[in-house]
């Protein structure tokens, strides 16, 4: 189930909130009610000039409330923020955001945290940070955007999120966020596989699935023959050798008991 | 580059896409049927949806049918996409 939303807005800045599941909250008093009655909620603040109201408000506790702030906001603001709220997510220098329509909706979905609103390249670290519909971030480094010889060059600076949270891009390059969660969140995999109508959950049909997710082929584990590879994908070694799964685990970049996720 | 398989212009105006992206799940090879939130995974070999959410039944059958026009092109361009894990030839899963 999704945390609640909480929409600190007056007059028309509320309205396009009124389509969604979401709770707008117009005075310190209700801030104060909604920030103290929950552990865990997703804030949005589609007006700067509201922030005033927020912090007059509010005195720190260890919640895990998330801030959406739809205008930018100095600095020493943003600090303010972060000592009263676990994330906070505004568009700043370098920051994209999906359009209004799309974000709202995305926020809205059942399926939110399985969707990116949003996000940062931090070239420096070679990584981008992506903002879930949750409001949680994710950090991916851009190496695993290249991977298999494909897009030697990502346009960093064309980097957005389209097609209402499902699609991440840079420039012409294009990623499904679903791909992005299989690879990097083991419970939206888990998610993604209990929705799969016809699955074949052995260990061997998830070592295939996550070979072929890496783009590693059967001849590229050192002392392990593609013919021992096979084999197993197929179910025919019923207890792969220890030291062949360690083997198999540092090639795909995972550990060993991660292998049957996949 | 990714691709965008154009739709008709019912379906098109209406929000629906088809896509095969830079990076997608890899196994089994799929096109990406997509409205706003919702995505639907059209297996390529057996013309199945992939998932059970969201409902197939949303998804509208003439969508399905127009790509099955386009098989041939669809495989093509999943094969070039992912030499590595390619669509069987419809000769070899007869």
């Amino acid at each position: 189930m999704n945390d609640p939303i909480f929409v600190v807005a007056r007059g028309k800045a509320a309205y396009p909130f009124t389509r969604i599941q979401s709770v707008v909250l117009h005075d310190s008093n209700d801030i104060r009610r909604a920030y103290a009655d929950h552990r865990r909620a997703m804030w949005v603040l589609p007006d700067v000039r509201l922030l005033v109201t927020v912090t007059k408000a509010l005195r720190a506790r260890d919640v895990w409330h998330r801030l959406l702030i739809l205008q930018r906001a100095s600095t020493a603001r943003r600090e303010t923020l972060a000592a009263l709220f676990r994330v906070v997510i505004a568009p700043d220098d370098g920051v994209q955001l999906l359009p209004s329509e799309a974000l709202i909706e995305a926020l809205a979905s059942p399926k939110a945290e399985d969707l990116i609103i949003g996000g940062i390249v931090d070239p420096d670290d070679n990584a981008v940070v992506l903002y879930r519909g949750n409001l949680e971030r994710l950090v991916v480094p851009l190496d695993w955007f290249r991977a298999g010889g494909k897009a030697s060059k990502l346009n960093l600076s064309a980097f957005k999120v389209t097609d209402f949270g499902q699609t991440v891009c840079f420039g012409d390059f294009e990623i499904a966020t679903d791909a992005i969660l299989y690879e990097f969140d083991a419970e939206a995999r888990k998610r993604m596989r209990e929705r799969e109508l016809t699955q074949n959950s052995s260990f061997g049909a998830a070592l295939h699935r996550l070979r072929l997710q890496k783009q590693v082929s059967r001849e590229d584990f050192p002392r392990v023959s593609a013919k021992t590879i096979a084999r197993i994908e197929r179910g025919e070694v019923e207890h792969p050798h220890a030291e062949t799964l360690k083997i198999v685990a540092r090639k795909l970049g995972v550990r060993v008991e991660e292998i049957g996720t996949y | 580059m990714s691709i965008t398989i154009a739709l008709s212009r019912e379906w098109a105006s209406k929000g629906w896409k088809v896509k095969i992206r830079d990076r997608e799940r890899l196994e089994p090879p799929h096109v990406t049927i997509l409205r706003r939130t919702l995505a639907w995974r059209l297996d390529l070999r057996t013309w199945n949806l992939l998932d059970s959410d969201p409902d197939p039944n949303d998804l509208p059958r003439p969508i399905v049918e127009e790509l099955r026009k386009s098989q041939d092109e669809l495989c093509r361009a999943w094969n070039e996409m992912y030499p590595g894990n390619p669509v069987r030839s419809r000769k070899r899963s007869q």
